[in-house]
């Protein structure tokens, strides 16, 4: 039998924003920035790019339990300003952030300032409006600003992931809004990151719970890729991330097109470009274990000697390459909160 | 002007929780076999195995068991459930079990599951939690379809506090402990 549920509706003097707005405050509700009203109509053209029940309950979202449906999703999308052919994506994003792999109860609670980074792929990308261009991370573009807010808004009325609450993150960030775009599939030389997940769908979402980006500026290098993976690497290399005390946490490297030609051109593949950082990220065992009392790493790591050197991820398949933005000498590093897992899905409504 | 008023939804869904009850309360910890289970945090270990010492010093209860919440007991991220090896020693090793630290968010959530899944086994549980804590505990503790979780609210912060203030802030704490175990409150 299949479990439903139907969210509640309330009465507003008029349709305008402001009167959302206050309904939402009086409720300790929202993000703090304006929304859309999600009257039945708009909350309908939303739906129309789902299929299935709208009112099926998918899953729970943790650490509040709160129940999801395709409508519950829907509403949250109409108060961000969701264009409604990007719905499939704050769907399947939503999807992936219930995978148990993401480990979203601690994803959602920890005083940690993690934010979930949404990476669209493919077809959908270009049909729905979002840009994995310059630019891609913001501001300016509406699908990429409104589905990371939608995500954000689900977390915070169903997960519960209210400050103080169900989120105890100490300072939070700005990524916490919203943190979303697309894959320069065009400029990729190495395809679809998707697909080298094995998702071959015309288009998926992946999820990466971790710390806003840093960036990695390099302009010196002229093409040596040696030099601009030495700079990332060096990026990567902290005591200051949550990568450090726990191997099995991922980084995202999201190269500039620049930066990824400058590695295609010397037959680099992918896989090349996370080896090489696996390799070159690297500290002295002695410095982790004096820094951290807790080290939740590959067992082999604790038989290292200290005078060694250990890589920041326990594995090179933890160091995961996309190809995003626009023209420029610059690429991000993007750590893990830790305790996660990445998950790639095909996008469904 | 239309004076119509217009009808929206709300998004904050329901929680629909897996509910659970406390287990039973001995009414005496006499004789009773006491379980740490220690998440790593700073000063965790420190903290728990005092307090049961203390606990079994009052009222006549034994520690059979002090371990960290990884496979074979090992040290492991407070982020994630205590590894099923360990659920099943504290079943078959303890009556009762003392746990934290709950004093950063995910390792609250998890000492919060964690607790939960030990009531459910009939053992109870109490989760040392510290007072900046306190309502994310609260609310988790409500989250996960238990709001009664026994809590044992200790000043903030355990962790970078010294070793002779945490056994005061203890000392003064055991009679709490042993009302939390022996009716729940």
């Amino acid at each position: 039998m299949t479990v439903t549920y139907l969210p509640d509706q309330a009465e507003l003097p008029d349709e305008s924003p402001e009167a959302m707005f206050d309904l939402l405050d009086s409720r300790g509700l929202g993000d703090g920035l304006p929304v859309i009203p999600p009257t039945a109509a708009r909350v309908e053209a939303m739906l129309q790019y789902a299929t299935g029940d709208p009112d099926e309950v998918l899953f729970t979202l943790q650490p509040r339990s709160g129940v999801l449906t395709r409508r519950i999703a829907a509403i949250n999308a109409v108060l961000a300003g969701c264009p409604p052919a990007t719905f499939p994506v704050v769907l399947t994003a939503l999807r992936a952030l219930a995978s148990p792999e993401m480990n979203l109860r601690g994803v959602n609670a920890t005083t940690h300032l993690v934010a979930p980074l949404i990476l669209v792929h493919g077809a959908v990308a270009e049909e729905a409006g979002f840009t994995g261009g310059v630019g891609c991370f913001g501001p300016g573009n509406r699908a990429n600003a409104t589905v990371g807010r939608a995500v954000r808004l689900t977390m915070l009325h169903v997960a519960g992931a209210k400050p103080g609450f169900g989120d105890a993150a100490t300072h939070g960030q700005p990524a916490k809004y919203t943190f979303c775009a697309a894959e320069n599939l065009a400029e990729s030389p190495w395809g679809s990151f998707a697909r080298s997940r094995g998702v071959t769908a015309p288009s998926a979402v992946t999820v990466h719970c971790g710390e806003g980006p840093h960036n990695v500026h390099d302009a010196e290098a002229a093409g040596d890729p040696q030099l601009i993976l030495d700079k990332i690497a060096s990026a990567m290399t902290s005591l200051g991330m949550n990568n450090a005390p726990i191997s099995q946490g991922e980084f995202f490297i999201i190269l500039g097109p620049e930066h990824a030609a400058s590695m295609a051109q010397r037959a680099m593949s992918r896989d090349d470009v996370s080896s090489y950082l696996f390799d070159r990220a690297r500290m002295p065992a002695s410095v982790f274990r004096r820094h951290f009392e807790e080290l939740a790493w590959a067992r082999w790591m604790h038989t290292v000697p200290d005078d060694h050197s250990l890589p920041m991820t326990g594995e090179p398949g933890n160091i995961r390459v996309v190809v995003a933005g626009g023209p420029g000498k610059h690429s991000l590093v993007v750590p893990s909160w830790g305790m996660t897992r990445s998950v790639t899905l095909p996008v469904e409504g | 002007m239309s004076t119509a008023m217009t009808t929206v939804y709300l998004p904050d869904s329901e929680p629909r929780p897996e509910v659970s009850k406390l287990a039973p309360s001995p009414g005496s910890l006499a004789g009773l076999r006491v379980g740490v289970l220690d998440n790593g945090k700073p000063n965790a270990g420190f903290v728990l195995a005092y307090a049961a010492k203390q606990l079994a010093a009052e009222t006549g209860a034994e520690v059979t068991l002090v371990t960290k919440k990884g496979p074979f007991g090992m040290s492991a991220n407070a982020a994630i459930p205590m590894a099923r090896d360990i659920f099943s020693r504290l079943l078959d090793e303890t009556d009762i079990v003392l746990t934290g630290m709950a004093d950063c968010g995910s390792c609250t959530a998890y000492s919060v599951s964690d607790a939960i899944e030990l009531e459910k086994a009939g053992k109870p549980a109490v989760v040392v939690t510290t007072t900046r804590f306190e309502p994310i505990a609260v609310t988790l503790s409500a989250s996960f379809g238990l709001a009664d979780v026994r809590k044992l609210v200790l000043p903030h912060p355990v962790g970078g506090t010294d070793e002779p203030t945490l056994q005061e802030w203890i000392d003064e704490a055991t009679g709490r402990v042993v009302s939390l175990l022996t009716t729940g409150a």
